[in-house]
């Protein structure tokens, strides 16, 4: 077979084809060491990584829980929304196939020929649908049924394009406390950075302000989790029993102090032009019964469809009547002349005044003071402690500030809930008031070179100058009127779970000692009884028939030339107190004129009793 | 090699090597089973049954090769060459259906061609004939003038599909081609040469940059040894150092797919969900596959359709996962032994066209089979080069069963000669 002139290449040919083999051995070789590395030196992690590929954990998100009134009556409940979305391990794999998706979205219209979509959100979320492969991508917020609808009938071109139903939060009553309540919104990411908010994830529906925010914990529940098998295209083919799942644990449901009844009356009372904030409490234990803030605005829109809701944000962020602000604890405005509740009170206490003390001058419609002369809102003539409230004279309570002196009173105002240390209220964003005297004057002043003067006791002690919140100046009335120590003011009544256990109950807490002398008490209640009970009392537009209430007035001067904001500060009944109102309209006029009648309707409302018309 | 009568040189027909071809397809269709079988269609719809159908043509096709005498062959050299041409320029301009984005395929109706595939035999063929007439030395480089031409025509054509993989076979080809044509194991060394140095240089860590020099040192060494003529010698060292610098540069001039595919080569976990997607979920099949393997059929991540295009290019990790480690050698070790038996077919014969068939034969499904399971292990950036007689897919099977006629027939018409 072999010539003998080849035997050498032949010989050559075969060491060439050993070589080759040899090669091949090594590179096979080569492949061996790398599977064996694989399979068996790196098994363990490849076959945990293999099981999660098999196993996917789908979260199921807990019923956010309700918020009722002290009755039992739905203030907040949830709605189920309906969202389109995408979901990118759904979607054709190939280009061609994800344009057709994309052009068959764009393509579809809703009844009035609309489009549903447009080109560039849509765009924007098939383009986010490369990197965001395991949740799905939003392209129909909040849709209505007829466009859930309309993306069903066209299901069969478009894999991948889901429909998921949310639960959102829905307010029946709209405006109704919406302060109080606040609203829900996805967390947002300066949030996501917080500490407080570390178990919280991107697209988390949180609460935003109000009793929303506050027992935001409480409202969420916890998450649920399951445990699928699910093939790559994200298709779940049936659940993994016993393995780690677990059911949602809902929300629970908060019952708030609020009475719907009075709520509503007192939302009425106020309109929703002015600016103004109402608080009615109950002073024997803290329990926030009504609170308003105007304007108000609809908590509805947060959970609205992303169009709608920056429209309806842009309303209310931009208004001038700033209506995102809770006036009853976040406005800060000069007590007035219900502050000379608080020197009458520290003079009596301190035995500065007594019953029967009348001061030398008498009410001509001013005061001398050094260089400066202070005007009264009237002539009222020489006067005792009762009847300067009676009828809110300045000048006895000039001269009683001077003899008091400004530490006293603000001591004793301090006992009864006012100053610079915040009540606690449970709801996000309360402001503290400020009672200055000497000291904490020089220093906020500073900056402006104000001094501390003795004539700026004359305006201190009929309450310009100082700052408190509605809600303090309802905690005050309260609290002088019980004579019982200050009782933190709260929303929360009770938790309960979704089969209504009561899990948490709210313990009433003094914050402040809200005590005095008994004769203080008398002549102060004796005071607040004739502002509205007696003849030419500031407060008579109050009155409640068969219900004795004690009040004060007040009208506070902000700025030269504008209307006084209108103070009303009501207590009823006044020898076993239930209930204290705290009403202020801004730039309203007088107190008693104004805010007198919005106070007399809750307390109406509170004791039952109706208007013979 | 006289161990055993199916061993017996004298033999017309290498009955171990046809157990061999055997063995292989039977595994190939039992994987292509177990990585499609949860389709729910007639069974003479499924991949699986078309396979069976292919190779049972291939085979049909392999045995009328069989009886093709050489002369008849040389003969067909030039027809072959031309027609394979013709047909690269056809898909290139006029046909092409795109699949994954480049046009490979001309449509017959009944199936589709594709003219890369028939030109790998062609110019195996060509080549074969060409080099088993005119031998090469790098003492004379106008050898090499006619066997390059031969080459760059089909080789551009190809690439320009542009399909890489496809174009890399011929090289290997023409490699092998001139080891047995005439070039020391020292020539094969320097011309793949320029080729390391690109590797070794690309990386810019102390270890490659040492690694480059001690092989410019080889280069040197091999070239004062061969004393080759002054030009050759001043070229390669030229060559060498240039690539060593030019890789970046080289590094510039692929395609973005192709960057995307070494950069992902490089690192499959830094883009795990898109172009890593195929080799991290081929990693975790065949290493969550273990000693042992999961069993036939329970593979999770084939059956849960995790793998990408798990029964065609990705058909080692369904066979890496199902059968772990043991089926993975027991497959390399049939491999080996099919190539051994193929490359012993030249040894009893001393004609240079049988011996350039054969190691050409060879070297196709050496190439095919390293590049395919490097890639599914992560050696290697992803290319399209299918596994032989395991993938999924008609032309290639076709193609398989052709080289595997043309082996068998080298040994049965030396015989008669």
């Amino acid at each position: 077979m072999f010539n003998k002139s080849d035997n050498e290449s032949v010989q050559n040919r075969n060491w060439n084809v050993l070589v080759y083999m040899t090669a091949v051995f090594v590179l096979f070789v080569i492949l061996l060491f790398r599977l064996y590395s694989l399979q068996h030196t790196h098994y363990d992690e490849n076959f945990q990584r293999s099981e999660n590929n098999r196993l996917r954990r789908v979260e199921l998100v807990a019923e956010r829980g309700f918020i009722y009134d002290r009755n039992g009556e739905i203030l907040v409940r949830n709605r189920p929304s309906y969202q389109i979305a995408l979901q990118a391990l759904n979607l054709p794999r190939k280009k061609a196939g994800r344009d057709s998706v994309f052009n068959a979205l764009l393509h579809i219209v809703d009844k009035d020929g609309k489009r549903m979509f447009d080109s560039l959100s849509l765009d924007t979320a098939f383009q986010r649908t490369r990197w965001i492969k395991n949740r799905s991508i939003r392209i129909l917020e909040d849709a209505s049924p007829e466009q859930v609808s309309i993306i069903e009938e066209h299901s069969e071109k478009l894999p991948g394009v889901v429909t998921l139903i949310e639960s959102r939060r829905a307010y029946p009553y709209g405006t109704l406390a919406s302060h109080v309540l606040g609203y829900t919104s996805e967390i947002s990411e300066e949030q996501l950075k917080l500490p407080e908010y570390e178990n919280y994830s991107q697209g988390d529906r949180i609460g935003q302000k109000g009793l929303e925010q506050f027992y935001d914990q409480e409202f969420r529940g916890t998450n649920g989790v399951k445990v699928v098998e699910v093939n790559a295209s994200g298709r779940e083919i049936s659940q993994v029993k016993g393995v780690d799942s677990k059911a949602p644990i809902p929300g629970l449901h908060l019952v708030s102090t609020i009475d719907l009844k009075l709520q509503k009356v007192a939302e009425e009372a106020i309109p929703d032009t002015a600016r103004g904030a109402l608080v009615a409490i109950d002073p024997r234990n803290g329990e926030i019964l009504a609170m308003v803030s105007s304007p108000r605005l609809d908590p509805n829109i947060f959970s609205l469809k992303k169009r709608e809701r920056n429209k309806g944000w842009a309303q209310v962020a931009l208004d001038s009547l700033r209506p995102l602000t809770n006036r009853a604890i976040s406005g800060t405005y000069p007590p007035a002349s219900v502050f000379k509740l608080v020197t009458a009170g520290a003079g009596l206490e301190y035995g500065v005044l007594s019953e029967f003390k009348h001061y030398p001058k008498s009410c001509t419609g001013g005061f001398q003071y050094g260089a400066r002369y202070q005007k009264c809102w009237g002539s009222h003539g020489n006067l005792n402690v009762v009847n300067a409230i009676r009828l809110s004279c300045d000048v006895f309570f000039y001269q009683a500030g001077l003899d008091i002196d400004m530490t006293r009173i603000n001591e004793f105002g301090r006992r009864f809930g006012l100053g610079e240390k915040p009540l606690g209220v449970d709801i996000p964003g309360e402001k503290a008031g400020w009672l200055p005297d000497s000291v904490s004057f020089n220093l906020r002043n500073k900056r402006l070179g104000w001094r501390w003067a003795r004539g700026l006791i004359l305006n201190l002690s009929i309450g310009q100058g100082q700052i408190v919140t509605p809600l303090q100046q309802a905690v005050l009335v309260g609290s002088l009127a019980t004579n019982k120590g200050v009782y933190r003011p709260h929303f929360m009544k009770e938790l309960r779970d979704s089969e209504g256990n009561v899990v948490r109950k709210y313990e009433p807490e003094i914050v402040r000692s809200g005590k005095m002398k008994e004769s203080t008490h008398r002549i102060l209640m004796a005071a607040m009884d004739s502002v509205v009970n007696h003849p030419g009392g500031t407060g008579k537009r109050g009155r409640v028939p068969d219900i004795r209430v004690g009040a004060k007035t007040g009208s506070g001067e902000w700025k030269k030339g504008e209307k006084t904001h209108a103070w009303y500060a009501a207590v009823a009944p006044l020898d076993n107190p239930e209930i204290a109102v705290a009403v202020i309209m801004e730039a309203a006029g007088g107190g008693g004129a104004v805010s007198g009648p919005i106070a007399r309707k809750v307390l109406m409302a509170y004791f039952g009793k109706e208007d013979k018309k | 090699m006289s161990s055993g009568r199916f061993l017996d040189k004298s033999l017309k027909v290498d009955w171990f090597f046809l157990f061999l071809t055997l063995c292989l397809m039977v595994c190939g269709v039992l994987l292509v089973y177990s990585a499609t079988n949860n389709e729910k269609v007639v069974f003479y719809e499924t991949f699986w049954f078309r396979q069976i159908i292919y190779f049972v043509c291939g085979s049909a096709i392999a045995a009328g090769i069989v009886f093709l005498r050489l002369d008849w062959l040389k003969r067909m050299v030039v027809p072959m060459y031309v027609a394979a041409l013709i047909l690269l320029v056809v898909v290139l301009f006029f046909a092409g259906d795109v699949v994954k984005g480049a046009g490979r395929w001309i449509d017959l109706g009944i199936f589709k061609l594709q003219p890369s595939e028939f030109a790998k035999i062609a110019y195996l063929l060509t080549i074969s004939y060409w080099l088993s007439r005119h031998p090469v030395s790098l003492f004379k480089l106008k050898s090499f003038v006619v066997p390059m031409l031969l080459f760059i025509v089909p080789f551009a054509l190809v690439l320009k599909q542009p399909d890489l993989s496809t174009a890399l076979v011929f090289i290997a080809v023409t490699y092998v081609g001139f080891f047995f044509a005439g070039l020391t194991l020292t020539d094969m060394f320097l011309l793949a040469s320029p080729l390391l140095s690109v590797l070794f240089s690309h990386s810019q860590t102390t270890m490659f940059q040492v690694l480059w020099g001690l092989l410019i040192c080889a280069v040197v060494f091999s070239l004062v040894r061969r004393r080759l003529p002054k030009i050759l010698t001043v070229l390669f060292l030229v060559v060498n150092i240039f690539a060593g610098y030019a890789s970046s540069m080289a590094w510039n001039m692929l395609q973005p797919h192709q960057q995307k595919r070494v950069n992902t080569f490089l690192d499959p976990m830094s883009d795990p969900l898109g172009d890593g997607y195929q080799v991290l979920q081929s990693l975790t099949a065949i290493g969550s596959g273990g000693l042992k393997g999961k069993g036939f059929g329970h593979g999770t991540q084939t059956n849960l359709a995790f793998l990408p295009e798990e029964h065609t290019d990705f058909i080692f990790s369904v066979l890496g996962e199902q059968f772990g480690f043991m089926g993975c050698a027991v497959i390399l070790v049939l491999y080996f032994l099919f190539l051994w038996r193929a490359t012993s077919t030249c040894k009893l014969f001393s004609d240079p066209f049988i011996t350039l068939i054969t190691m050409g034969a060879s070297t196709i499904f050496l190439f095919h089979i390293l590049v395919n399971i490097a890639m599914t292990i992560g050696l290697m950036p992803v290319t399209g080069l299918p596994l032989p007689f395991l993938s999924y897919g008609g032309s290639f099977a076709l193609t398989c069963m052709v080289l595997v006629g043309a082996i068998l027939c080298m040994r049965f018409q030396g015989h008669r000669q």
